[in-house]
C-alpha cells in the first residue's frame, strides 16, 4: 500500500521526468546558445533566446552579430567576399560560420553540441 | 503512523533513477583553450587533464607554434625567407637537420602527388596576392602567369647534398602554406603526447588531428558544407586521425563579379576549378595536409588516381554540382547531414 510520502515521490519523480525529457530531447536540434569567438581571446557564450546585436571586434574591424528569436547571424563585416553574411541565419546546434579574414567565428551550441570541433 | 524505511527508500531509489538517467554531471573534464599562431586561430581540446596541467600546456605550445611560424613563413623575416632568398639568388643554402628531414618529405609527397601539392610555387601565389593578409584583384596578367607556369618550378629541382640547398631551377620559391600546417599540427599533438595527454584534438584553422576520445564516446567532428553555413557530413575519429579540408570558401578575393581562390593550379597558374572542397583523413597531418590540396587541383576527373598514388585511402570531394565523390573507406565512415548525389569511386 503505497503511503501518501511514496505517492509525492512518484508524483514528484514522474513530474521531474517529464520536465528533463521536454528540456533535454524536445528540442534536441535547437540551438540554445552561440559561442563567438574573435582571433585567440577567450570566447564567448551568447543566448539566443535574447535579442540582441553586438559588435565584435578583429583585425579587419567590426563586425555585428544579430540575435533575434533564437538565430544568430552575421549582418556586418569589413571582409570582401561576404561569404559570412551570406551564410544567413544559424540556429540549429552545431551550425557553424565564420569570418576568417576578421578571425571570428559563431557556432551554435545546444546542451549536448553534437560535435566536438568542425572542419572545414 | 510512519512509511516503512524500505518503501521511502524505494521511491528515493526511483527519483534517484530518474534523476541519473536525465542529468549528467557538468563536463568539467574538458579543457578547452585558444592560440592565435600560424596565422590563424587555434583550439585545443584536451580530455581528462587537469587545470594546472592545461594551463602548462597551453603556454608550452603557444611558445612551439609561434617559433614554428616564424621557422616556416616563407615571406617574413626569418630561415625559410632566407632560404628563399639564398635560392633566388642561386646560392646554395645551410638545412638544419629538421629541416632536411621536412624537405624530404614535401619532396615526396609532391612528386607522389604529380606536383599538384606543389610548394615550390612561392612566386605564382605572390603574385595572385595571396600573401598579402587582405588580398584584393585585379587577378595577374596572363603574361606573367604563363612565364611563371613555363618556369614549371617543382619541389624536385631542389637537390639536397651534406646539409646544403641548391636548385636547379631558379623560379623556385617555397611557400609550406599547405604544409607547415599540417606539420606544426602533427608537432603539437607529439609534444601532448610527451607530457602523458592521450585524448585530445588540435584544431588550427578547420584543419585538425584528434588523439584518443572523449570520455566514453568518440571525438564527433563535423565537416563544412563548402556553400551553406552548418555541416555537410560527420564522422568520429578513431584513435588518431588528422582531418583536413581544403575549399575554395578559404581564402578568396572579388574582382569584377568573379571569384579567386587561394589553391593555385600550378599548370594553369590559375585558381584550380572543378572542385568546391575536399576533404582527406590521414594518420599524419602533414599528409593530409598536402593531399587535400593535390586532390582539390586534382578535381572530379583526377581526384581518385592523385589519392591512389599518395596512399589516401579516406578522401571525399564535393564538386561544382555539389555531388560528393567519396573513397568506399570514407563512405563508411561519413555520415551526411542532406541528401546529396553521391557517387562511391572505387
Amino acid at each position: 500500500m503505497m503511503t501518501r510520502a511514496d505517492r509525492f515521490m512518484l508524483a514528484g519523480a514522474i513530474g521531474l521526468l517529464i520536465w528533463l525529457y521536454a528540456s533535454l530531447w524536445g528540442s534536441h536540434l535547437a540551438g540554445e546558445s552561440a559561442r563567438l569567438r574573435v582571433g585567440n581571446q577567450p570566447s564567448v557564450d551568447v543566448p539566443l533566446n535574447e535579442n540582441h546585436r553586438y559588435t565584435l571586434s578583429g583585425p579587419r574591424g567590426d563586425s555585428i552579430i544579430e540575435v533575434s528569436q533564437g538565430r544568430i547571424r552575421f549582418i556586418e563585416s569589413p571582409c570582401q567576399g561576404k561569404q559570412c553574411i551570406h551564410s544567413g541565419w544559424l540556429q540549429r546546434d552545431g551550425e557553424f560560420t565564420a569570418c576568417i579574414p576578421n578571425r571570428i567565428s559563431i557556432t551554435v551550441r545546444g546542451r549536448d553540441p553534437r560535435f566536438d570541433t568542425i572542419n572545414f | 503512523m510512519k512509511p516503512p524505511r524500505s518503501r521511502l527508500l524505494t521511491s528515493g531509489l526511483l527519483l534517484c533513477v530518474v534523476l541519473g538517467g536525465g542529468c549528467s554531471p557538468a563536463d568539467n573534464r574538458l579543457q578547452q583553450f585558444q592560440i592565435l599562431a600560424l596565422g590563424t586561430l587555434i583550439d585545443i581540446s584536451l580530455w581528462d587533464v587537469e587545470t594546472g596541467q592545461a594551463d602548462r600546456v597551453r603556454q608550452e605550445l603557444e611558445q612551439q607554434l609561434h617559433q614554428w611560424h616564424h621557422d616556416w613563413h616563407g615571406w617574413q623575416p626569418g630561415p625559410l625567407r632566407d632560404i628563399n632568398q639564398a635560392l633566388a639568388n642561386n646560392q646554395p643554402a645551410r638545412l638544419s637537420a629538421e629541416q632536411q628531414q621536412l624537405f624530404n618529405q614535401a619532396i615526396l609527397l609532391a612528386s607522389r602527388s604529380d606536383h599538384l601539392f606543389n610548394p615550390a610555387i612561392g612566386q605564382l601565389v605572390a603574385l595572385w596576392g595571396f600573401h598579402d593578409d587582405a588580398p584584393a584583384g585585379p587577378p595577374p596578367a596572363q603574361a606573367a602567369r604563363q612565364q611563371l607556369v613555363q618556369a614549371n618550378p617543382r619541389m624536385t629541382d631542389l637537390v639536397i647534398d651534406n646539409n646544403q640547398l641548391r636548385s636547379t631551377n631558379p623560379a623556385v620559391q617555397l611557400d609550406f602554406g599547405a604544409f607547415a600546417k599540417g606539420v606544426a599540427i602533427d608537432r603539437a599533438i607529439d609534444y601532448l603526447k610527451t607530457q602523458g595527454i592521450q585524448h585530445a584534438i588540435v584544431n588550427a584553422g578547420g584543419d585538425l588531428r584528434a588523439i584518443g576520445r572523449h570520455g566514453e564516446r568518440l571525438w564527433r567532428i563535423g565537416i563544412r558544407h563548402p556553400r551553406q553555413a552548418g555541416v555537410v557530413a560527420a564522422l568520429e575519429t578513431q584513435g588518431d586521425e588528422s582531418v583536413f579540408t581544403s575549399g575554395d570558401y578559404e581564402r578568396n578575393y572579388q574582382y569584377e563579379g568573379q571569384r579567386y581562390h587561394h589553391i593555385l593550379d600550378p599548370g594553369t597558374g590559375t585558381p584550380a576549378h572543378g572542385a568546391l572542397s575536399v576533404t582527406v583523413i590521414h594518420n599524419e597531418a602533414a599528409t593530409a595536409d598536402a593531399a587535400a590540396t593535390a586532390l582539390f587541383v586534382a578535381g572530379p576527373q583526377h581526384w581518385r588516381r592523385i589519392a591512389r598514388q599518395m596512399g589516401i585511402e579516406l578522401a571525399m570531394l564535393i564538386d561544382e554540382q555539389l555531388t560528393v565523390y567519396m573513397t568506399p573507406a570514407m563512405a563508411q565512415r561519413l555520415t551526411l547531414e542532406q541528401e546529396l548525389k553521391t557517387v562511391i569511386s572505387e
